[in-house]
């Protein structure tokens, strides 16, 4: 009822413009210098910045390292030591580039030298004291390419400038990967997924709201470039570009976390970049995961290269620094940015639309950032989950094509208008459900095995939208069925193939009994597609 | 009038240099005194649209001849109007620089320094760090 | 382009694009989803049973006009049952409020539904203008906002109504989303996107429209004909809230499910239990008896700051303190008429309270 074109006014509503930093510049922490930063609100000389970035950093990452039963509140008594290795993401920008530096500095260098008080840097206790051991056996860090997404843009192969930046540091590996692996499946053999029989790859048509599954017809050029391509161009938004793309990179980073026995996955998310992430997830229906945009562990669904069930923590130890600090850190610390390419039309997104929000009031407020953050930590999700999402392999809620269908009529066909709701007066007769040309009846649907982000990603529409949905009218039905990412395919097979295997386990419960049905209706329909095993 | 030429170092860097000819280290000298209004000296490389997006900056308004001593909001425009040589919204934005630049005087925050009315010396050393370059 | 059959009914020809799917559809069908939407988000919350009498807030703004609107429709249409009346409230600003009250005793007539108009004045003995003429205009919409809530609930007691129903709209929710997220307000966060809020004895209040684009209320009103008051409030909005509004309006052009989306978001998620823990319980206001947080509600506060000539007092913390420093209110003080709940509250009642956002 905004009659008043203001609608909660609240005391708590005004925010007032505070000074940009509190009453005196000599540093908040000395005492004594004269100041050089001023961090929401408070001001610090540059002596005092660098341990209190330290310190941020690692009281965010220190208590994820050791597995749970070891770590208990309080001080922390034992020595650091994780399961398995260490990956970082690492994109060339500004929060990787000071997340990787900060690495070395506390936890890789430090394996040869310690640095003691009287500056001689022999390790304390010899390099066979436990406290000298590394508190992971190897670390990565890993990259992904991300020009192939761009074929239009003409952005430029990064791969060698980031190559680099890594090789500055010793001690870490470069894995190099690029955005099409998503489509490939020797890249997802190799990080331990089946081996898949190209003919059986599923398909799904985006040009049509109901993510109908097809067997995906190949032409001459299959490749994953081309395939990732076709993805991206069939996706009905820029929105659902860029937010398929973080996913993306996402999973191919927690694969690849997996095929190299890591515990961790780091990423370089400053406190602002998680304020834009929290913000835009919640912007685009993720507020059921908004716990796991600022950190998850994350199961995966495979067991991995080694075999071994294992679980992969993602942490983010940037979450208390804010752009500003990482942009003063990289400045006074002589650190080189690869830097990321600007991309056309990313503004006009809700991640870009985001960015620039947040980004403005960070200037003009500074503490809401922080304020974002920490409310977001205080939220959990309402229901427990019933399943993961195939698409972004996060927990996904039940329920949300009944909410959808009862809070935007989209036909009148839908299980909704057959309770005693009358049809409109100006409608005679029942309505024949559309024809979907392309597909049998038996077509079965992508839509109940997503979580409410993806399937809004996949079928939410703009009247900017993309030129396609014009195009497609025209077009035959191996022109509108769009390749998948490796691990939905590999795990829509999976139910197929070994129809007794995990996928019905997944599916137990009365509120996934509708899935049941699409699963039996899926292997129908792909069925003379399938070899023999 | 009797003005003084500051000589300034001023550095790019986190890809503003990009928008700088793509050089990070540039030396420029400006005049100690300047108009009120922020209107640099006449350039034909500034294009006439780019000038009015940032108001009050007007051709008109010089003629009123008022000055003030040269501060950061000043050289801003100076080096928008003489060293930029694209996008001049990745730089500027409603007189100011844009939401997420770092700006650093002689290593000190500007916040600490009265931000863009700062007033410059002979010889200060003057960053701007973007800090949009991604995680 | 060429005309386009509806993409609901296939029959008639399409007329408009809906703003919350994009499908061109046409009047008919548009008219039908929006009622039945609103259908569905009142019998999925069961929010009313036959009986009940329910006020509508109506300010003779665009939601209340069509809320008023729909509601009288649906009733009729699936026999709710419900007494329904009209509940104004006038704030007493000169010319802001004079032509929307007109509308409002027009939807009076034209509904047949019964109208109460309760003023600041006569609650409060104090205008809007009043008070602007003291507090200035950077404050005036806490005051606005304080009163107004009061008032629309002791308007209801006095009907002796159930239930208010207010205008409140996707748009507006999915910005309280946001603000609330922005603001850290844990506790407005976690029921802000609740449709209902009510405790044991207070009045039920609900948001019939919770997922109604407010797009869509204009594009009602205007195909129906229903005339509004679109008049923005001559006192102004604050800043900040501005930027979420215009942050929010940018989204949805964008995605134009991003309201809904963000209104999911809302309802997704919860405050941990652990916080919940340290949140302030609810009481009742020791002066006037009106559900509160504190020993005196927000109302008595800001009253007892005006007629003390410290109008800030309950607007910073500072200004609270300077206020009790100069000694207790005084006796003669002016003060609100002590608030009874329809259903006969006791004084001491644990209620839960709704962010009027």
């Amino acid at each position: 009822m905004s009659s008043c074109g203001n609608p909660a006014v609240e005391a708590e509503a005004l925010m007032s413009r505070r000074l940009k930093f509190d009453k005196s510049r000599s540093c908040v922490k000395c005492k004594t210098n004269v100041g050089n930063i001023v961090i929401r609100h408070a001001v610090y000389c540059k002596d005092c910045f660098t341990p209190l970035q330290t310190t941020k950093f690692k009281r965010s990452l220190e208590p994820s390292i050791n597995p749970a039963s070891a770590s208990t509140s309080g001080p922390r008594r034992t020595k650091l030591k994780a399961t398995g290795n260490l990956l970082i993401g690492f994109s060339g920008g500004l929060g990787s580039t000071v997340l990787l530096d900060l690495v070395s500095r506390c936890y890789i260098s430090s394996n040869e030298t310690v640095e003691n008080v009287d500056g001689n840097s022999k390790p304390r206790g010899g390099t066979k004291h436990p406290r000298n051991q590394s508190v992971w056996m190897e670390a990565r860090a890993c990259y992904v390419e991300m020009c192939g997404a761009f074929p239009e843009s003409g952005m430029r192969d990064r791969t060698d400038e980031v190559r680099k930046a890594v090789e500055r540091y010793n001690g870490f590996e470069f894995v190099s990967l690029r955005i099409e692996d998503a489509f490939d499946s020797r890249w997802w053999a190799s990080v331990g997924g089946r081996d898949q029989i190209r003919e059986r790859d599923l398909g799904v048509d985006l040009s049509d709201e109901e993510l109908l599954l097809s067997s995906l017809q190949h032409s001459s050029d299959s490749s994953p470039l081309a395939a990732l391509q076709k993805y991206l161009s069939s996706l009905p938004t820029t929105t659902a570009t860029q937010s398929s793309l973080t996913a993306l990179t996402r999973l191919l980073l927690l694969y690849t976390a997996l095929a190299t026995s890591s515990s961790h996955l780091l990423l370089g998310t400053t406190l602002t970049g998680l304020s834009i992430g929290l913000i835009s997830g919640v912007a685009m229906g993720g507020g059921f995961v908004v716990r796991e945009e600022a950190g998850e562990e994350w199961e995966p669904r495979i067991s991995g290269l080694a075999g071994e069930e294992r679980r992969i923590k993602v942490v983010r130890p940037l979450q208390d620094m804010g752009m500003k600090e990482c942009a003063a850190w990289v400045w006074w610390n002589g650190l080189e940015v690869v830097g990321k390419e600007n991309v056309v039309g990313v503004k006009q997104g809700i991640g870009g639309l985001t960015k620039d929000f947040i980004v403005g009031l960070e200037r003009d407020y500074p503490s809401t950032v922080s304020t974002i953050a920490r409310t977001c930590a205080k939220l959990a999700p309402k229901d427990a989950a019933v399943e993961r999402c195939v698409m972004c392999e996060r927990p996904a809620q039940r329920g949300v094509q009944d909410w959808k269908a009862r809070i935007s009529i989209r036909s009148f066909n839908s299980p909704e208008s057959e309770m005693s709701i009358p049809l409109p007066p100006h409608i005679q007769s029942a309505i024949p459900p559309p024809s979907h040309p392309h597909h049998s009846s038996f077509s079965p649907s992508l839509t109940p095995l997503l979580c409410y982000g993806c399937h809004t990603t996949l079928t939410s529409r703009s009247s900017r939208g993309t030129a396609l949905q014009s195009k497609n009218l025209s077009k035959s039905l191996t022109d509108v069925i769009a390749p998948l990412p490796v691990w939905v395919s590999s795990r829509l097979l999976d139910s197929v193939v070994n129809p007794g295997g995990e996928m019905r386990d997944d599916l137990g419960g009365d509120a996934w009994q509708s899935k049941k049905m699409d699963v039996k209706e899926m292997r129908d329909a792909v069925k003379d597609f399938l070899l023999e095993d | 009038m009797s003005t003084l030429l500051l000589s300034l170092k001023i550095e790019f860097s986190g890809g503003l240099e990009l928008l700088f000819s793509n050089q990070r280290s540039h030396r420029v000298q400006i005049p100690s005194i300047v108009p009120i209004d922020n209107s640099t000296s006449p350039s034909a490389a500034v294009p006439a649209s780019d000038i009015s997006m940032d108001l009050p900056t007007s051709p008109q308004s010089t003629d009123t001849g008022k000055t003030k001593a040269a501060d950061i909001t000043y050289l801003m425009y100076y080096l928008r109007d003489h060293l930029l040589k694209e996008r001049v919204e990745l730089f500027m934005e409603g007189g100011t620089v844009r939401p997420g630049i770092l700006v650093l005087i002689n290593d000190t925050d500007w916040e600490l320094e009265g931000e863009g009315e700062y007033i410059l010396k002979d010889r200060d050393e003057v960053v701007f760090i973007s800090t949009l370059h991604g995680g | 382009m060429p005309p386009r059959n509806c993409a609901l009914c296939a029959n008639a020809r399409a007329m408009l694009k809906r703003p919350k799917t994009g499908q061109q559809i046409c009047r008919g069908c548009f008219f039908y989803v929006f009622e039945t939407e609103v259908h569905n988000t009142i019998t999925e919350a069961k929010l009313f049973k036959p009986g009940d009498k329910v006020a509508i807030g109506a300010s003779g703004g665009k939601d209340s006009t069509v809320l008023a609107h729909v509601m009288k429709t649906l009733n009729e249409r699936y026999q709710y049952g419900l007494d329904l009346f009209l509940l104004s409230i006038d704030e007493g600003i000169t010319g802001y409020r004079d032509d929307s009250l007109e509308t409002v005793k027009r939807n009076q007539q034209q509904y047949d539904i019964p109208l109460k108009i309760l003023s600041y004045d006569e609650l409060y003995g104090w205008t809007m203008d009043a008070i602007v003429s003291q507090v200035g205009k950077k404050n005036n919409c806490t005051f606005c906002g304080v009163f107004r809530r009061q008032a629309l609930d002791r308007g209801a007691a006095t009907l002796g109504v159930d239930h208010i129903v207010t205008g409140h709209n996707a748009d507006d929710i999915a910005e309280t989303v946001l603000m609330n997220i922005m603001r850290g307000d844990i506790a407005r966060l976690g029921r802000c996107t609740l449709i209902c809020t009510q405790g044991e004895d207070t009045i039920k209040r609900s948001k019939p429209f919770k997922y109604a684009y407010e797009k869509e209320i204009v594009m009602y009103a205007y195909f129906k004909k229903l005339d509004y008051f679109s008049t923005e409030c001559i006192y102004s909005p604050d800043a900040y809230r501005g930027h979420a509004r215009v942050f929010l309006k940018d989204l949805e052009a964008a995605r134009p499910s991003a309201i809904i989306d963000i209104i999911h978001s809302g309802e997704a998620f919860e405050v941990r239990e652990e916080v919940k823990a340290t949140q302030k319980v609810q009481q009742t206001c020791q002066r006037c008896g009106y559900m509160s947080s504190n020993e005196l509600c927000k109302a008595c506060t800001l009253l007892e700051g005006l007629e003390r000539g410290m109008a800030n007092s309950a607007i910073t913390d500072r200004a609270r303190k300077k206020l009790d420093a100069e000694g207790p209110a005084p006796d003669n003080l002016r003060t609100i008429p002590f608030y009874r709940a329809p259903s006969a509250a006791g004084p001491n009642a644990s209620i839960a309270v709704e962010a009027p956002s």
